[in-house]
């Protein structure tokens, strides 16, 4: 990644506002570490478990597929990692940072530091540019200095090689360009951690291909990728696949 | 609030203009309507009081049975105001003459005289002289402005009229005189006249003044009129029993009206409640209106906010972009409020004040006022809106990412849809409508409220007029004669004379000798009556009704309580709610009270109390019972019936009932028909239609505003619904039938609520109105309503499910 000066000055800074936000890792500490997370959700017919006693870690800088069929819980998986959902019972820590001790709000200020999410339906806001959604998620977290954010904005659009749809708005763009843009907008506060759920759904094949080669570079950077996904092909790019059958990681549901 | 937020609120608006602009115009005709009558209410709740205490109103009238001469009375006047706690006093008398009309024969009305000495300082009951000069020379005479037209007559013209005890002679009118303090002459159907007591002489009445009129203070040495009536009763009795020993005079009655109040303040009073309850009632419309509208919108962006916060916004800062968005749509509708509110103020209030006959020194409104509506304006929606506002800034990532605009609850409402849905027979697209309404519940109920509040005021102002009409018909309904005939006197003639001469005339089929007589109650232990009788001798005056034996014209008023009279009842009386509320509280049926008629005291058996009517007095004897108490036997009424009960025949039966009488020596007071007594009626009432029917129309908008506004919201939210609706082959016209259809329930259910308060509040209106009405529920005014919102709803719905209908599949799907 090529860096200007003022974005190493920002990493720096983030690094002491990932530490505020849990405690520093320690190099054999998992970036990711699950222990026997159960997820039930409560329904008026009756209570149905998405997750049986998953237990996962994913050490830093690892790219990891979620992999398994419709309702197998691997979007429960990754809302939990998010911090958009809470474990029933069990224990998630991401980056150093039990996520169970955060508000709504702290969790909400600790994603926009920690993790960069990019979804299926790209889900930019319609009434900001481009380079406006990617600019948002430096505006919320106060990282970047605000004469600094739309030049990084820009050095990430150009990263996705979308710079010059930088000031249309997102409906403009077609659904490549557009997961291109949700993923330059992941990448806005330089998080450790980047989290994708079903992020070639909705993309043609070569888009699709474009896209996870996008990732895999970010991975290559250094950065923690999680994808849930139902690409065959995946294992080209990642280091792990987890494989979820019945709310359970696949080998757990073998036993 | 970050600078990119603060961009995307304002393109949100952007983009959302037709709604914002909606839901912007819907709030400012309800601020429009609350500050409109806000201020009105504000000007004339100073104007009114202002210009009637500029007359300076006496505390007290102490009447005298017997006139003296100005000397006598000024140096009465001069010791009374020695007296402690007397601050003025002043001299006066009155007298009520005929008009002669053009080309001969006397008016239907009749003309009020108030008389001052020449020499007398005006400090007490004055009034402003507009043309001419006070007082006017002798056989010159002062009309009130609002008299000219009624008796039609033009100033420097000369009029001839006919006092009690005197021959026709002429005065020349020499001014215009206005007096707050005197109901406007269209309403009373009485011309207003102001002369000295030099020119009693030239309308052939001895000189002479009989009333004595005074201010109270609270306390000796105050300059203050006191407001307590209670201090002003003892000042007065204490000044009459004083009087009478010293002076050996003989006091007719005290008359004492409310403290610092307009003749019509009870009138005003009830407009003005009107007017509060509208406008409370608009701020609340206007408060549903805001959470219902700004709910929608903020439901409609719960994805944004879940994306939002996915990319790390905290709850504060999505609280402050639409707490700031509300306050742009608060602030807008506010500042285009403003203007037409004080506007509206300014051609309403002078139009009431008009119809209490009073002019307004200024039509600005209180200054806190403005700055309530101000804060009602910006303060209201927002303060309205926090619920959806926490509640929707609360919106966690996992609910927005859930979110697909249905409650995923079930309960009995979704239950009962599904049970609605199960019903063989109907169109689907009907079920699944149906079915739709109750999946925003929250907003379907705010809708409902909002719809339903405008519905209940329009059709309860609608059936208050119902009621006041329906009163106006009874009245009507009992009045079975067409003819009054007021004399100058009672005792002047025998019933079985007057009605000979009055049953040959033409077209008359039955005449009824009857006497309706001013009366006093007389509190137990007490010397003196006093009564609540203002100076024009008609408000606050309450009257016996004299009826004779064999009446064919009394239909019996509703009975409350206890029972009418008997034919030959003696001793007994029965009392109207309206004169029981006033000056008899307390009584009940069996109680024993005390009358002064004529200036004799007499005692009454309590029998019944009955609903009021407006054609007789506030209490009701027999023929026998009256002339065995006071001793007269002779009547001062007549009451004739015609063959035909049009106007024409009406009008000339009461000249040739005139003609007859006045030729055989019977000194007539007036000769009208029946009808004069309705527009009087009718004149009261005036004010009272015309709020509630402008209001209501006014309820009726914000109303239909809201429910479009709310349509449109219902509708853009579930835009990605229709595209899936389109993609499984939904045709355009199945997705406008639907939106339509939407509506239009929505519509029906807030008229089946609306049902519930509008006997409650139709009620309350009838209960604090002056005048007796009936409850009715008007059914104009429901089926007025049923067609206006239903066809509202389908055309609110319309333009909204015309822009569902036209979204491709992509389009639809793409949406956030």
């Amino acid at each position: 990644m090529n860096r200007s000066h003022s974005h190493e000055s920002t990493l720096t800074r983030q690094a002491k506002a990932d530490r505020s936000a849990g405690r520093a890792l320690s190099p054999s500490e998992p970036m990711i570490d699950l222990r026997q997370v159960v997820k039930t959700y409560e329904s008026s017919s009756q209570p149905f478990t998405a997750l049986r006693g998953v237990s996962l870690q994913v050490q830093g800088g690892e790219f990891v597929a979620v992999v398994g069929k419709s309702g197998s819980g691997k979007t429960t998986l990754l809302n939990l990692l998010a911090g958009i959902d809470r474990p029933t019972s069990g224990a998630v820590s991401v980056a150093g940072t039990q996520l169970h001790s955060l508000s709504e709000s702290q969790l909400a200020e600790w994603r926009g530091r920690t993790i960069g999410l990019v979804f299926q339906f790209f889900q930019l806001l319609p009434t900001l540019t481009v380079a406006e959604n990617v600019m948002l998620p430096m505006d919320f977290a106060g990282i970047i200095p605000g004469a600094e954010r739309r030049s990084r904005a820009l050095d990430l659009l150009d990263r996705v090689a979308i710079r010059d749809q930088a000031d249309k708005l997102p409906v403009t763009l077609s659904g490549g360009e557009q997961q291109r843009a949700a993923i330059a907008r992941a990448l806005a506060n330089d998080p450790p951690i980047l989290m994708a759920d079903e992020p070639t759904g909705n993309l043609d094949e070569a888009t699709r291909r474009s896209v996870l080669e996008l990732f895999a570079k970010l991975n290559a950077e250094g950065r923690t990728v999680v994808v849930v996904t139902h690409e065959r092909d995946i294992s080209r790019y990642t280091d792990q696949q987890v494989t979820l059958v019945d709310g359970r990681v696949a080998d757990e549901a073998e036993r | 609030m970050t600078p990119l937020l603060f961009v995307k609120l304002l393109r949100d608006l952007r983009t959302i203009w037709d709604r914002i602009v909606l839901m912007i115009l819907a709030m400012s005709v309800t601020l429009i309507v609350f500050s409109g009558v806000f201020y009105t209410r504000g000007i004339i709740g100073r104007e009114m009081p202002r210009a009637y205490l500029s007359t300076d109103p006496a505390s007290a009238t102490i009447l005298f049975k017997r006139g003296l001469d100005a000397d006598q009375m000024e140096a009465i006047a001069a010791e009374a105001r020695r007296q402690p706690g007397i601050i003025d006093a002043a001299v006066r008398t009155q007298l009520t003459l005929q008009v002669q009309q053009e080309g001969g024969g006397w008016g239907p009305y009749p003309l009020q005289i108030f008389v001052a000495a020449p020499d007398d300082p005006m400090r007490i009951e004055t009034f402003t002289v507009e043309q001419g000069s006070w007082p006017p020379a002798a056989g010159e005479i002062l009309i009130d402005r609002s008299s000219f037209d009624l008796l039609n007559l033009k100033i420097g013209e000369a009029v001839v009229v006919q006092a009690p005890n005197g021959a026709p002679s002429s005065l020349r009118i020499s001014g215009v005189v206005y007096d707050p303090a005197l109901a406007p002459s269209f309403q009373e159907q009485k011309g207003h006249g102001f002369m000295s007591a030099a020119s009693l002489r030239v309308l052939g009445e001895s000189v002479a003044l009989d009333a004595l009129k005074i201010q109270v203070a609270d306390q000796p040495g105050l300059t203050v009129p006191s407001r307590n009536r209670d201090v002003i009763v003892a000042a007065a009795r204490d000044l009459a029993g004083w009087l009478q020993p010293t002076y050996g005079v003989a006091v007719l009655e005290i008359q004492i009206p409310t403290p610092y109040a307009h003749p019509h303040q009870a009138q005003a009073d009830s407009l003005l409640l009107g007017l509060l309850v509208f406008g409370a009632a608009g701020l609340l419309l206007s408060a549903i209106l805001v959470a219902s509208m700004l709910n929608g919108l903020f439901t409609q962006q719960i994805p944004q906010i879940g994306m939002m916060k996915a990319i790390g916004a905290r709850s504060s800062r999505v609280l402050q972009l639409y707490l700031l968005m509300t306050l742009v749509i608060a602030v807008a509708s506010t500042a285009l409020a403003i203007l037409p509110g004080i506007l509206i103020s300014r051609a309403f209030a002078p139009a009431i004040l008009d119809l209490l006959g009073v002019d307004a020194e200024s039509l600005a409104a209180p200054a806190w006022m403005y700055g309530v509506v101000l804060a009602a304006g910006i303060g209201v929606p927002p303060l309205f809106s926090l619920a959806p506002i926490f509640q929707i800034s609360g919106t966690t990532v996992r609910e927005a990412l859930d979110y697909r605009g249905v409650e995923s609850h079930r309960d009995s409402t979704t239950r009962f849809g599904i049970w609605f849905s199960q019903l063989r027979g109907l169109n689907r697209i009907v079920l699944l409508a149906f079915r739709n309404i109750f999946r925003r519940r929250a907003r379907f109920l705010l809708s409902v409220g909002l719809l339903a509040s405008a519905g209940a005021v329009f059709v309860a102002g609608m059936s208050t007029m119902a009621g006041l009409q329906a009163s106006l018909v009874r009245e009507r309904e009992l009045r079975l004669w067409d003819v009054d005939v007021q004399l100058g006197g009672i005792d002047q003639t025998s019933a079985v004379a007057l009605t000979s001469l009055a049953a040959e005339i033409p077209d008359v089929t039955r005449v009824e000798a009857w006497s309706i007589v001013k009366t006093s109650v007389i509190p137990p232990g007490q010397q003196f009556s006093v009564t609540r009788t203002y100076p024009d001798q008609g408000h606050g005056s309450i009257a016996v009704t004299v009826i004779p034996p064999d009446s064919s014209l009394v239909a019996p008023p509703l009975v409350l309580q206890g029972r009418w009279l008997r034919p030959d009842e003696l001793g007994a009386v029965v009392i109207s709610q309206a004169a029981l509320t006033s000056d008899l509280p307390g009584v009940q049926i069996a109680d024993t009270i005390q009358l002064s008629i004529g200036g004799r005291f007499t005692s009454w058996l309590v029998l019944g109390i009955v609903d009021p009517v407006d054609h007789g007095g506030g209490i009701f004897v027999t023929e026998a019972a009256f002339e065995a108490a006071t001793g007269v036997s002779r009547p001062n009424l007549l009451r004739i019936v015609t063959d035909n009960h049009d106007e024409e025949t009406r009008t000339a039966v009461a000249q040739a009932a005139e003609s007859v009488l006045t030729d055989a020596g019977i000194v007539v007071r007036s000769a009208a028909s029946v009808s004069r007594s309705e527009a009087a009626r009718a004149g009261h009432m005036l004010p009272l239609i015309l709020v509630f029917l402008g209001l209501s129309i006014a309820m009726g908008v914000v109303g239909f505003a809201g429910l479009a506004s709310t349509m449109s919201t219902n509708v853009l939210e579930r835009t990605r619904e229709f595209g899936v609706m389109s993609a499984i082959g939904a045709p355009a016209s199945t997705v406008r039938r639907l939106v339509v259809l939407e509506g239009i329930f929505t519509a029906v259910v807030s008229c089946l609520i609306a049902g519930i308060p509008v006997p409650l509040l139709t009620a309350m209106m009838i209960d604090y109105l002056p005048m007796s009405g009936i409850f009715r529920i008007s059914i104009p005014g429901v089926v007025m309503w049923v067609v206006v919102v239903v066809v509202g709803a389908a055309l609110a719905a319309l333009a909204p499910a015309s822009q569902a209908s036209r979204l491709t599949v992509r389009e639809a799907l793409a949406y956030l």
